[in-house]
């Protein structure tokens, strides 16, 4: 079962009658249930891994309350991380580590064929060891207390709306609002399911139907002309955004609706004016987790280089977020290039303020636009690494849009029109939001008939135009 | 508080309902005006044609069978179902809605289309869903898509979704097709110019059952209906990973005793750059063998038959 799946539209009504009409007290069991069905349903064996996570999480977390100081607190830390990464590991990267090997004794002329195994990566385990971790680190430092209830732990790290691709919750907002009593909320359930409508926009008419184009274009590169790989290059970005952040706001949309707060995890990204801006505002769960947990501890570590400890903290953050995101070269070198782009505003940054408070740039329109445009150049010259399946066809990517020229690749042609409509519409409500946020209410708007109106007209065009056999949230994969 | 949000939530759903529905039944109305392109041709299949020699496929049966060819050498009228993408599913049910108005004199079943289990051949049925109210008959086949469709066929519009761009065009003839000039045949031009690049010729992959026996069933159909049934499977341009597939195919001819011609290994077709546009897709001077020699066996087999 996923979010567009119809299987999920009958699932979630039904939970929430159930789920309120259970005492408020025990309202978490019946969500841990749900959690744990929803995520059975996508291949059972994967429910044992988290389950695994949980208890691990549990025990050592425990031993840790009752440990209050001493090496032993840290080794419970220690061990509970290296146990809980360990299937992460072995799902995500043994292949690689393996064939790794193979390629190292081979230089020693050892050969020792073995039978590549094939696994299957249990969703959303690189979510849920991220926050299993992040619960574990911040039990050490004492910034919460170890949960004594076992059920109250195992939904913050299967809760499903957020099981498969986050946002990645901390428990410190999380776990309050489970043992919560929490009533039935007009508000929030408003909120929620406009948050879903506008998910599922997002997800089924702009990133599918732009998916079709990209997958036809970066499925085939070597038959596609420069004009076409870069059409293609630019329209991924959008696509990506569609996608996860659709995912994201429906995992949000459906836990408002429980009454549960999840944090936000876009922003409005590709409006963002440097690279350093659009971090704050893509991926935020993420980016927000990687700066409490890896950041900030190194660069505290890194603290005599100054400005240069910043570099080799960001480097190496953005380096683990790109083997987070995938055991590929191609996710290091993405991840490394969102390093270095960060890194030289970070050695530019004095000298970026002092010439743009002189010329008195920071509000000027046309300035703003080019660093948009700069900013979504930066990203989507990164994603051709995050897009192609090895480095090669990467760099085969690059040479063709430098070398090969042609008119692009249409296609067929409803499939660029909707698509187009599509993100026109997302990312004018977009520039609204960021820059007139009273204009043009619909969803807001005082009259309910307006409203009304606004929800009908995405519903249908969902049914117009919408995908519905589009391929899983890209996310899913990481 | 329930109150409220259950009115709301009511409201949207009836504007959502009327709106739907009228939009639903526009649509509807002038899919069904459409006089040429790829969904006409689906509808002119399944609703009009009465053609003597039906042709049934994928992309290789609509550009591989020449409509002119047959009729001259077989003396009956000709029409080609064959559809870009669309394997055995999408062809048994148009057998289904052929065999519930008529009996084509011969049916030929270009078997190309792979056996692979792939989530796309179900996806790919959503071109059948205008039809599903009307075509009992059909139901069975795309309810394979999802058990759900029965349900989803509430809505008005889905069976439309993605639809709009077409039916207007069509209609206002912004967009143009010829199928019903070729009598669905879509001849193509060029040769294959390209390097021939090795390929891994027994790469394994998970045959899909359902794919099997929807082949089985529509041979069982065609053959109880009394058309004389051939299935050919079509020259390619070098060898590919259809050894598993072809031996499924000839099994089960030979077990229903109808004939299976294979042209995968045809001396006259395989390596014959000049003949092809690329790997399995024949130009037309390839087609017009390729035509002539199906049709001087369909010949023969029946002359042969004939007492």
């Amino acid at each position: 079962m996923n979010f567009t799946s119809f299987n999920f539209l009958i699932f979630f009504p039904l939970l929430v009658i159930l789920y309120y009409a259970t005492p408020a007290k025990y309202r978490y069991i019946t969500l841990l249930i749900a959690s744990y069905f929803f995520y059975i349903n996508i291949k059972p064996v994967f429910a044992l891994i988290t389950a695994g996570v949980t208890l691990s999480t549990y025990l050592f977390t425990s031993l840790m309350g009752r440990t209050n100081t001493g090496p032993w607190k840290k080794r419970f830390m220690v061990i509970n991380i290296i146990l809980i990464l360990l299937p992460l590991f072995f799902f995500k990267y043994f292949n690689n580590i393996n064939a790794g090997i193979f390629a190292l004794l081979e230089l020693f002329h050892l050969k020792w064929p073995l039978p590549k195994i094939k696994l299957f990566l249990p969703i959303g385990i690189s979510f849920y060891t991220f926050m299993a971790i992040g619960y574990t680190v911040d039990v050490y430092n004492e910034e919460i207390e170890s949960e004594k209830n076992i059920g109250i732990l195992a939904l913050f790290v299967s809760f499903f709306p957020s099981i498969l691709s986050g946002p990645i919750e901390r428990a410190k907002n999380m776990l309050p609002q489970f043992k919560a009593q929490i009533n039935l909320d007009y508000n929030m359930v408003s909120q929620g399911l406009k948050f879903m409508l506008w998910g599922y926009f997002m997800k089924l008419v702009v990133a599918d139907r732009l998916g079709i184009y990209v997958d036809a274009i970066y499925g085939n590169i070597y038959q596609h002309n420069g004009t076409s790989l870069l059409f293609a290059s630019f329209l991924y970005p959008f696509q990506e955004y569609a996608d996860f952040g659709g995912y994201s706001l429906i995992a949000i949309g459906t836990a408002r609706i429980l009454g549960i707060n999840v944090m936000q995890n876009f922003n409005r990204p590709f409006l963002a004016t440097s690279m350093s801006e659009f971090w704050r505002r893509w991926h935020i769960s993420l980016i927000s987790w990687l700066t409490d947990y890896v950041y900030t501890p190194l660069s505290f570590s890194f603290r005599k280089y100054k400005v240069w400890g910043i570099v080799i903290a960001l480097m190496i953050t953005f380096f683990i977020s790109g083997i987070w995101h995938g055991a590929a070269l191609t996710f290091v070198v993405w991840g490394l290039m969102q390093g270095l782009f960060l890194s030289i505003e970070a050695l530019t940054n004095k000298e970026k303020s002092i010439f743009e408070k002189k010329h008195n740039l920071s509000k000027k329109s046309w300035y703003i636009s080019i660093g948009v445009c700069f900013t979504f150049l930066l990203f989507a010259a990164s994603e051709v690494f995050a897009r192609t399946t090895n480095i090669n066809d990467a760099f085969t990517v690059y040479r063709r849009i430098f070398t090969v020229s042609g008119t692009l690749f249409i296609g067929r042609l409803s499939i660029l029109i909707y698509g187009i409509f599509g993100l026109s519409i997302l990312l004018l409500k977009d520039l609204r939001d960021e820059f007139a946020p009273s204009w043009f209410l619909l969803f807001e708007n005082k009259h309910k008939f307006v409203r009304v109106i606004a929800y009908s007209s995405i519903i249908i065009l969902i049914l117009l135009i919408g995908v519905f056999d589009g391929g899983q949230f890209i996310y899913y994969q990481f | 508080m329930i109150k409220k949000i259950v009115f709301n939530i009511a409201i949207v759903f009836l504007v959502v309902f009327v709106l739907d529905f009228a939009i639903g039944r526009t649509l509807q109305h002038f899919y069904f005006k459409e006089k040429s392109g790829a969904c006409f041709q689906i509808t002119y299949s399944m609703e009009t044609t009465k053609a003597d020699i039906l042709v049934f496929g994928a992309s290789t049966a609509r550009h591989h069978y020449v409509p002119e060819v047959f009729e001259g050498t077989l003396e009956g009228t000709f029409y080609n179902t064959g559809q870009n993408a669309l394997g055995i599913f999408f062809q048994l049910a148009m057998l289904e809605s052929v065999l519930k108005r008529y009996t084509p004199r011969v049916i030929i079943l270009d078997a190309e289309d792979s056996f692979e289990k792939e989530k796309s051949s179900y996806e790919r049925l959503s071109c059948l869903l205008p039809y599903y109210r009307e075509h009992k008959e059909i139901r069975k086949i795309v309810e394979l898509r999802s058990p759900f469709e029965r349900v989803k066929m509430i809505s008005k519009i889905y069976p439309f979704n993605s639809h709009v761009l077409t039916v207007l065009g069509m209609n206002l003839n912004i967009i143009k097709g010829d199928e019903l000039y070729n009598k669905g045949y879509v001849p193509l031009d060029g040769q294959w110019e390209n390097k021939i690049y090795p390929t891994d010729t027994y790469a394994a992959y998970m045959v899909d059952p359902n794919k099997v026996i929807a082949f089985k069933e529509f041979i069982v159909r065609a053959k109880k209906s009394g058309a004389s049934i051939f299935v050919v499977y079509p020259p390619i341009l070098q060898e590919l990973n259809i050894r598993q597939e072809i031996e499924i195919r000839r099994e089960i001819c030979l077990n229903e005793k109808v004939p299976f011609w294979d042209f995968s290994s045809n001396v006259l077709f395989y390596n014959n750059k000049g003949l092809f546009v690329d790997m399995v897709h024949l130009n037309h001077d390839g087609a017009m063998l390729f035509s002539k020699l199906i049709a001087a066996k369909i010949k023969d087999a029946i002359n042969k038959r004939m007492p």
